[in-house]
C-alpha cells in the first residue's frame, strides 16, 4: 500500500497547462534531474528553487492540459513534488503522472478547503487528505492505477510482472 | 343573461384566463365579457409570464420566431411581441448551442441500448460484441506513432530490458518537432532514433524530410477506419478525421507498448455533436471547432470521446475534417471522430494497403451529451491567449496589432489551406511591421504547393517559406516570440509561452484569417478581401 503522504501545499489555478509547467523548448533534455530544473518555470521562474522536497500542489480544474509531454509529470517528481491534488486531471497528464509513479489526488472539495502553505496529510489507505481541521474524503484510484502507482511507476510496474 | 358579479368573474377569469374563453363558457361572446370586466374595473388578464431570460434564451438558440414561440406554445407573431417588448431585435449571429438531451455517465448499461463508436471500436478489438463505459480493456494498438520523443521512448524503452519492440511494422516514427536538429542535443536524440529503427527493423521511419507526423501518418495510409492508434502526440486525436480511435499518451506509456504490444484503456463517455448549415463565406472548420472550444470549454470533452455528424460535417473534406478532429484534443478529447463515409473512402482510395472494417454508432446509442450546432451564421472566430477557449467573433478583436503570423501546423498546414491564403496574399505585400511564416504540412503539399504557384506568391508577398514541421508551434525553433510580441497563428495552442516569451501572445484563427492580418498587420476579416 502506499504510505501516508504529508508535505506543505502550493496552491495554483484551473488550466494549468504542460507548457507552463515545461516549456517546449526543454524537451530535448532527457536527464530527469536536469528537467527538474524547469519545473513550472512557465507559471513562476522561481518555482523549481522554491519547492522543498515533499511538497504537495494543489491545483484547480483541468491540472496538466495540453501536450502529451511526460516531462510535464516526471520534471514535477524529480523537483521533490510528493502528491497532486486537483479538482480534475486533464487524461494524459493523468496517465504520465501515475506512469512516472506521481501519487494523484481527485478531489473537487479539497480546493476551496486547504489555504496556501498548509501542511497537509494524505491518508491512501482511508481514502482522506488530513487538514487542522478538516478530513476530506477522496474517491479511490481504479485498481490497476494503484498497481501501477504503488510499484513506483510503469517501467517498474512492467519490470515486476515481465519476471512473473 | 345576468350581469355576474365581480367575484364570479374573477374566478371565471382565474380559471379561463381570456375573455373569449370566459365567453365560451358562459355563452356570450368575447366583447361581452370585456364589456362587463370593464364596468366591474377587472384588468384584462395579464398574459403569461416569459421573462427577459427566458426570451433571450430561446431567441439565442433558435434565431427563429416560430421555431421559439413553439416551445413557448405561442404564435410565431406573439414570440416576435414578446422579444420585442425585451428589445431583441437583432437576429443572432450564431445560435446557441442546444442541449439536447442529458442521461447520466453509465447509463448505456442496459441490454438493449446501442453503442457509440468508442464502445464498437475497443469491443472489437477485445473480441467482444460490447463493452461498458468505465470499464477498463487491454487493447492492442494498430498504429504506435512517435516523433522526436522517439528518443525518450528509446531511452525508456531500455530501461525495461526488452530487447526487440513487440512489432515493428506497427511502429511509426516520423521527425518533424525540431526539424531539421536545431541543437546538438536534438541532433543526439534524431541519431539515437536513427539507430533504433535500423536495428529493430521498422521500415516506417520518416527522416527529416517528410513532414508533420500526423499529416504523414494520415497520407501514407498508416491509419484506418476503425483502428485503434496510440501516439506520442497529444494531436493523435487527428485520425479522427478517417473514422479511427487514435488518442495520445506519453513517452513511458509508449515504451511499454513497444515492449508488450498493449496498453489498458478506460471505455469513455461520448459526446454527439450534429452541425447543420453551410459555412458562410470566410468561414471554415478552424472557426467551427474554435467556436465549438469556446463553448464547451477546454475541459468540455475530457477522457471523452467525441463524435461529429449533420450535414456540414458531410460535406467537408478529410483535411477539413482534420481540423476538427485535432483541435477537439484542446477540450480534452480522448477520441475524435468523423464516421467514415463516400468522402473517407475516395480520400483512402490508393493510400490503403490493407483492408479495413468502418465502425458506425448504433441508432439508439447512449451519449452523455448531444449538443447541435446551425453554422450557418457564425463569424470567423480567434481564440484569444492564454486558453483555446477564451474564443472571440472578429468583430470583438480586430485591429489588434499582430509582429507575427504564422500559417503551417498539423491544423491548418494543408493544401486548401495554403490555397486560402494565397489567394488573399496573391499580388498583395505582409505588412512590412509584421512577418509571415509559413510550413506547409508535408513534403508532399509542398510540392503540390509550389506546382500551383503559391509558393511563389507567398515569397512575393515577403512570407518565410519553411521546411515542413513543427518549429514554431510549440515554441522549438524556427520563429520564436520575443517579450511583448503578438503572433496569430492556425495552430492550435495558445498557453502563456508557448511560442517562446512567457510575456508574449498567441491568438489562433484560420489561414484566411492569418493572410487577411498578415496584409493588415493587425487582426482582420478575411471577408473583407473575400467579398471583391
Amino acid at each position: 500500500m502506499l504510505k501516508e503522504i504529508k508535505g506543505r501545499v502550493w496552491k495554483l489555478g484551473d488550466n494549468i497547462d504542460t507548457d507552463v509547467i515545461y516549456p517546449g523548448k526543454c524537451l530535448p533534455i532527457l536527464d530527469p534531474q536536469e528537467m527538474a530544473k524547469h519545473a513550472l518555470e512557465g507559471y513562476d521562474k522561481d518555482f523549481p528553487d522554491k519547492i522543498q522536497k515533499g511538497d504537495i500542489i494543489l491545483g484547480g480544474s483541468n491540472f496538466g492540459c495540453g501536450s502529451s509531454r511526460e516531462q510535464a509529470a516526471t520534471s514535477l517528481k524529480f523537483a521533490g513534488i510528493s502528491c497532486i491534488i486537483a479538482k480534475s486531471f486533464s487524461r494524459i497528464f493523468f496517465r504520465n503522472a501515475i506512469n512516472q509513479g506521481l501519487a494523484l489526488v481527485q478531489s473537487k472539495e479539497a480546493y476551496d478547503l486547504i489555504k496556501q502553505g498548509e501542511v497537509i496529510t494524505i491518508d491512501y489507505a482511508r481514502g482522506e487528505i488530513v487538514t487542522e481541521n478538516e478530513r476530506i474524503p477522496f474517491p479511490p484510484l481504479p485498481e490497476i492505477v494503484m498497481g501501477i502507482l504503488e510499484d513506483g511507476g510503469l517501467i517498474e510496474h512492467l519490470k515486476k510482472s515481465l519476471k512473473k | 343573461m345576468r350581469f355576474p358579479k365581480k367575484e364570479e368573474l374573477l374566478k371565471l377569469q382565474a380559471q379561463y384566463k381570456t375573455d373569449k374563453k370566459i365567453g365560451q363558457v358562459l355563452g356570450v361572446p368575447a366583447y361581452l365579457v370585456a364589456y362587463w370586466r370593464r364596468k366591474k374595473k377587472i384588468p384584462k388578464h395579464s398574459l403569461p409570464k416569459y421573462s427577459f431570460e427566458r426570451v433571450k434564451e430561446l431567441w439565442e438558440t433558435y434565431g427563429d420566431d416560430r421555431k421559439a414561440g413553439n416551445e413557448l406554445s405561442i404564435s410565431k407573431a406573439a414570440f416576435y411581441k414578446w422579444r420585442r417588448k425585451y428589445n431583441l431585435l437583432e437576429k443572432p449571429k450564431v445560435l446557441k448551442l442546444a442541449q439536447l438531451e442529458f442521461s447520466l455517465p453509465g447509463s448505456g448499461r442496459g441490454k438493449n441500448r446501442g453503442l457509440t463508436i468508442a464502445q464498437k471500436g475497443l469491443a472489437l478489438k477485445v473480441g467482444k460484441s460490447g463493452v461498458q463505459v468505465g470499464e477498463i480493456v487491454y487493447v492492442e494498438p494498430d498504429l504506435a506513432m512517435s516523433h522526436d520523443n522517439a528518443g525518450l521512448v528509446i531511452k525508456q524503452f531500455r530501461e525495461i530490458g526488452v530487447s526487440k519492440v513487440w512489432n515493428p511494422d506497427k511502429i511509426v516514427i516520423p521527425l518533424d518537432h525540431r526539424a531539421p536538429a536545431e541543437s546538438e542535443k536534438t541532433a543526439e536524440a534524431h541519431r539515437s532514433i536513427r539507430l533504433f529503427v535500423k536495428e529493430q527493423g521498422i521500415k516506417n521511419f520518416y527522416d527529416i524530410k517528410e513532414g508533420i507526423c500526423h499529416q504523414v501518418v494520415i497520407e501514407k495510409g498508416h491509419i484506418l477506419p476503425g483502428e485503434l492508434a496510440v501516439g506520442t502526440d497529444s494531436h493523435t486525436t487527428s485520425y479522427g478525421c478517417l473514422g479511427a480511435l487514435s488518442t495520445g499518451i506519453g513517452a513511458t506509456e509508449m515504451a511499454a507498448v513497444w515492449a508488450t504490444g498493449n496498453i489498458w484503456l478506460r471505455v469513455p463517455e461520448s459526446l454527439k455533436l450534429t452541425l447543420n448549415g453551410r459555412l458562410p463565406l470566410g468561414v471554415y472548420a478552424k472557426d467551427v471547432i474554435l467556436y465549438i472550444i469556446g463553448e464547451l470549454s477546454v475541459e468540455g470533452a475530457n477522457y471523452k470521446s467525441v463524435e461529429f455528424y449533420g450535414d456540414t460535417v458531410e460535406n467537408m473534406s478529410v483535411s477539413e475534417r482534420f481540423t476538427l478532429a485535432n483541435l477537439s484534443m484542446e477540450m480534452g478529447g480522448k477520441f475524435a471522430i468523423v464516421p467514415f463515409d463516400n468522402v473517407t473512402k475516395k480520400y483512402l482510395k490508393g493510400r490503403a494497403r490493407r483492408s479495413y472494417q468502418p465502425i458506425y454508432a448504433d441508432e439508439n446509442a447512449i451519449y452523455e451529451n448531444e449538443y447541435e450546432y446551425n453554422i450557418s451564421r457564425l463569424e470567423p472566430q480567434v481564440a484569444c491567449p492564454h486558453n483555446v477557449d477564451n474564443v472571440k467573433s472578429i468583430d470583438e478583436i480586430k485591429g489588434i496589432k499582430i509582429d507575427q503570423v504564422l500559417l503551417g501546423s498539423c491544423t491548418n498546414g494543408r493544401i486548401d489551406d495554403l490555397e486560402i491564403a494565397a489567394r488573399l496574399l496573391k499580388g498583395k505585400k505582409v505588412h512590412p511591421d509584421t512577418r509571415m511564416l509559413v510550413l506547409p504540412g508535408s513534403k508532399s503539399i509542398y510540392l503540390e504547393a509550389l506546382k500551383r504557384g503559391m509558393i511563389k506568391t507567398f515569397l512575393e508577398a515577403n512570407c518565410v517559406v519553411l521546411n515542413p514541421g513543427c518549429g514554431p508551434c510549440l515554441g522549438a525553433h524556427e520563429g520564436l516570440l520575443a517579450k511583448g510580441e503578438r503572433c496569430l497563428a492556425t495552430t492550435n495552442r495558445n498557453f502563456k509561452g508557448r511560442m517562446g516569451s512567457t510575456e508574449s501572445e498567441v491568438y489562433l484563427a484560420s489561414p484566411a484569417t492569418a493572410a487577411a492580418t498578415a496584409i493588415r498587420g493587425e487582426i482582420s476579416d478575411p471577408r473583407d478581401f473575400l467579398k471583391k
